[in-house]
């Protein structure tokens, strides 16, 4: 399997001498293509930084992570914009959409912005929309969509470009179960009709049963891995409740 | 400590008090300039000689204008100053928050705005005091007035007075602060950080059909401006105004959704980089800011009209003087006794030498002939020569003369004698020699005299109110259009902060983003100039008619030094805005 993001020995401090913070500490995974992996962990732990470090936001102290092959931490402030909107997509907590614009639009500004010729546009924009079940709601104005339906629109506008990466930051953070469900399995259909490899940060057990595979972070390291193989949703949602128990002792701090 | 923290907001929140200063130091320098007209070239030359009392006149009435004018910038900087309020409010709800009375910070930024507005006075003033001698130079030359009256001076009055008229009007905005200070509720201040989504969606079909009425509007208002011309003043002509103004409003309520309607159907440009997004934003504001667009081009057609027309009144004025008088100096003398008079002689006798002091002078005598008074043909053929076939016969018509043949004219009886002479050299000292040397003739009988450079002194005035007046609404008007536009495209983009946030993480390039901010910009500074040049264009040539009437119209120059004005006062605020709201755009 062809790996399309690969972080060695990543390192991340704050602050200057004397009371530094080592918020991510020598943490080493790949992402295969076609994967869903998830990255789970408490407050503090460190994911938010380094779903930023692997989304180029933030530089690391040390370490280097690879996406299809390219070291993003070499590359230049310039290389990065291009970078970023080329072979990346990011799904937000609060979704991001611009309220100015309808759903297409905001689905469209994705390609419009990497200069795709304007008569591809709708068809694709249409044909995405399509797989996330948007095809309804495409002349609405985000504040008439519902909370789900706006964050499935953040989906398409990820996935429309066909980034080598997803990267999604508590998608469902912002959702209600019900529309957090449709939303994952929006999000399977995506990982399995179009090989979208997709890393999510999330801190909730049943939107990480929905993940191929999850790292648990602990202070900044990898506290522990979880593969879920053949086993069904409901199980791998029990062991991964098991592994959070374990993690942090106190649930309340977790969940 | 609280000077202190005044200080400190200040210093950090200089580049939003950025147009608020801007505007301060314009209106200061603006309101300074034309009150200290005494310190102009052409007003110390005007209030010299006869003229006098027609400058002091000039004087009382930019006197009178400026408390109007006054009124508009004190409007205008209370704008700016709910501008900055606005701007601040997480702050303010801050200070609120952490136990701060309302008096309290009601008197930090009171602090804050006497630190702010002196120092936005005392820049105003020395920018005042050097654009006065500028402008001093400028109309020195419009007016060919003499370089030797074009000095260096300051107004100590006109400085106090500009003061004192400041210093009003930021009690009035202290009073405006104290007032929104004890109006606002915490939850508001916190709050105000939220963009309200509230988005009318409007139907493209109705936009197209407003649009086009509103052009309709626009044609009536036009056709019957130019049929029935500008002075009539009656019913109809307030029925013309109404027509154009809801024409105006119409044209800029229906305006971006027409826009967004016209590159909707054509997708190579509405699908092309920022284009959807600048469009619908410009949609989504349009209803909240349609109407002051529709104040501002209305305001921009006063600036721009009015300092065409003073301009254009200007030079059709200095034309009319020239045509009238072609000569520096035009003297008719009636000699008591028969025997002929060398008027030449007499002039040099009295101290004014035609030999020295003209570059051309030209004596002769009217004579009596059976057809009337007549010059003869060798005298007309002399003054042809030197001014021309048209000014001869004009010459000829205006005095009532016939031509004799150089043969019929001997021993013609004279009844009076001519000259006239174009001067040598420095013109207003052969003037002084010659007026001296005029005066001598009184002994010998009686004389008219007539020079250009008295007519010149004459019309000076006229001109002098004409143009001064005109600079001054047009410069007033001009400037508060542009700086309600700048401070609204400010808060524009301070709302639009995490838009471009947004469009930042989609991996929009940064100069993409600053073409859009640009574009949003540029779309509305010059939307309302583009339809006040068209207002401005069809009145002028309503205008023009009026002028024709009485001189010939320079349409050119007036259209030149409109455009200047546009260019420094407008093209500046339009670029500041610019560069502010871009970095509004990136600061992440």
């Amino acid at each position: 399997m062809e790996t399309i993001l690969a972080v060695e020995h990543l390192r991340r401090d704050y602050g200057r001498r004397g009371s530094v913070t080592r918020a991510v500490d020598d943490v080493s995974f790949t992402v295969a293509k076609g994967e869903f992996v998830g990255v789970m962990g408490a407050s503090g732990s460190g994911k938010s930084t380094l779903l930023n470090c692997v989304a180029t936001i933030d530089t690391p102290t040390a370490g280097h992570i690879r996406v299809e092959g390219r070291d993003v931490t070499a590359m230049k402030a310039r290389e990065l914009t291009r970078f970023r909107r080329e072979r990346l997509g990011f799904v937000f907590q609060d979704c991001n959409l611009l309220d100015t614009l309808t759903a297409f639009e905001n689905i469209a500004l994705a390609l419009t912005i990497r200069k795709t010729p304007p008569g591809e546009i709708e068809g694709r924009v249409r044909e995405t929309a399509e797989l996330l079940g948007l095809a309804d709601c495409l002349n609405q104005y985000p504040y008439q969509l519902s909370g789900g339906q706006r964050q499935r629109t953040a989906a398409a506008r990820a996935i429309i470009t066909d980034p080598a990466l997803v990267l999604a930051d508590e998608p469902t953070g912002a959702l209600d179960s019900k529309s957090a469900k449709l939303l994952l399995d929006r999000f399977e259909v995506l990982n399995r009709q179009r090989a979208a490899t997709i890393l999510m940060v999330t801190h909730d057990a049943f939107t990480a049963s929905y993940c191929h595979r999850i790292l648990f972070l602990q202070d900044g390291a990898i506290f522990s891995q979880l593969e879920r193989g053949s086993r069904s949703r409901r199980d791998f949602f029990r062991e991964i409740i098991g592994v959070v128990t374990a993690l942090g002792g106190d649930q309340s701090d977790v969940l | 400590m609280f000077s202190k923290l005044a200080a400190k907001n200040v210093g950090r929140s200089v580049k939003d008090y950025g147009v608020w200063f801007l505007t301060i130091v314009f209106a200061v320098c603006l309101f300074y300039v034309f009150n200290a007209l005494e310190t102009q070239a052409v007003f110390q030359y005007l209030g010299s000689g006869p003229t006098a009392p027609t400058a002091q006149a000039i004087r009382e009435l930019v006197g009178m204008l400026s408390v109007f004018v006054w009124v508009v910038l004190a409007f205008l900087i209370l704008y700016a100053s709910g501008f900055l309020i606005r701007r601040r409010k997480k702050e303010l709800g801050t200070y609120l928050l952490l136990g701060m009375g309302r008096g309290q910070v009601a008197r930090l930024l009171l602090l804050e705005t006497a630190g702010m507005g002196l120092l936005a006075l005392l820049v105003g003033l020395g920018l005042g005091v050097l654009a006065a001698w500028g402008l001093s130079a400028f109309t020195a030359g419009l007016f060919a007035v003499p370089m030797t009256m074009f000095t260096f001076s300051v107004s100590l009055p006109s400085l106090g007075k500009t003061a004192l008229a400041f210093a009003a009007i930021f009690l009035l905005v202290m009073a405006y602060h104290a007032f929104a200070v004890s109006r606002c509720r915490l939850i508001d201040l916190m709050q105000a950080q939220r963009v309200n989504q509230e988005l009318k969606s409007q139907s493209l079909g109705l936009s197209v059909a407003l649009f086009l009425a509103g052009a309709a509007l626009l044609a009536i208002a036009y056709a019957m401006l130019l049929t029935r011309g500008i002075l009539r003043v009656d019913a109809l002509f307030w029925v013309m105004i109404g027509l154009g103004s809801l024409g105006t409003l119409l044209f800029f309520r229906s305006l971006s959704g027409f826009l967004l309607r016209v590159c909707r159907s054509r997708k190579k440009l509405y699908y092309k980089n920022l284009n959807m997004f600048v469009l619908r934003q410009f949609n989504a504001r349009i209803n909240t800011t349609y109407r002051s667009m529709t104040v501002i081009c209305l305001m921009l057609l006063l600036a721009v009209g009015i300092t065409a027309s003073a301009v254009g009144l200007n030079n059709t004025v200095e034309q009319m003087a020239a045509e009238e008088l072609p000569q520096d100096a035009n003297l008719v003398f009636y000699p008591d006794g028969e025997e002929p008079a060398d008027l030449p002689a007499l002039l040099a006798e009295g101290g004014f030498d035609p030999e020295t002091e003209c570059s051309f002078s030209l004596a002769f005598p009217v004579l009596r002939s059976d057809a009337g008074q007549a010059i003869t043909q060798s005298v007309y053929d002399a003054f042809a020569g030197r001014w021309g076939q048209e000014a001869a016969d004009s010459f000829l018509t205006r005095e009532g003369l016939n031509v004799l043949a150089d043969g019929e004219a001997q021993g013609a009886y004279v009844n009076y004698w001519y000259f006239l002479a174009d001067y040598a050299g420095d013109k207003n000292a052969a003037e002084t020699r010659f007026q001296e040397a005029v005066s001598t003739l009184g002994e010998l009988g009686s004389y008219s005299c007539t020079t250009r450079l008295e007519t010149w002194m004459e019309l000076l005035g006229t001109k002098v109110l004409v143009v001064f007046m005109g600079l001054y609404l047009g410069v007033v008007f001009l400037l508060a259009s542009a700086a309600v536009l700048a401070l609204q495209q400010l808060t524009q983009a301070a709302d639009n902060a995490p838009r471009y946030r947004i469009l930042a993480q989609l991996g929009a390039p940064e100069n993409m983003r600053a073409r859009s901010v640009d574009i949003q910009v540029f779309l509305s500074f010059f939307l309302p100039l583009a339809l006040a040049l068209v207002h401005t264009a069809v009145g002028m040539t309503a205008v023009n008619q009026v002028i024709a009437e009485v001189g010939r119209v320079d349409a050119a120059a007036s259209s030149a030094v409109a455009a200047l004005l546009l260019l420094v006062v407008y093209g500046g605020y339009f670029l500041a805005t610019c560069r502010a709201s871009r970095r509004l755009a990136r600061g992440g």
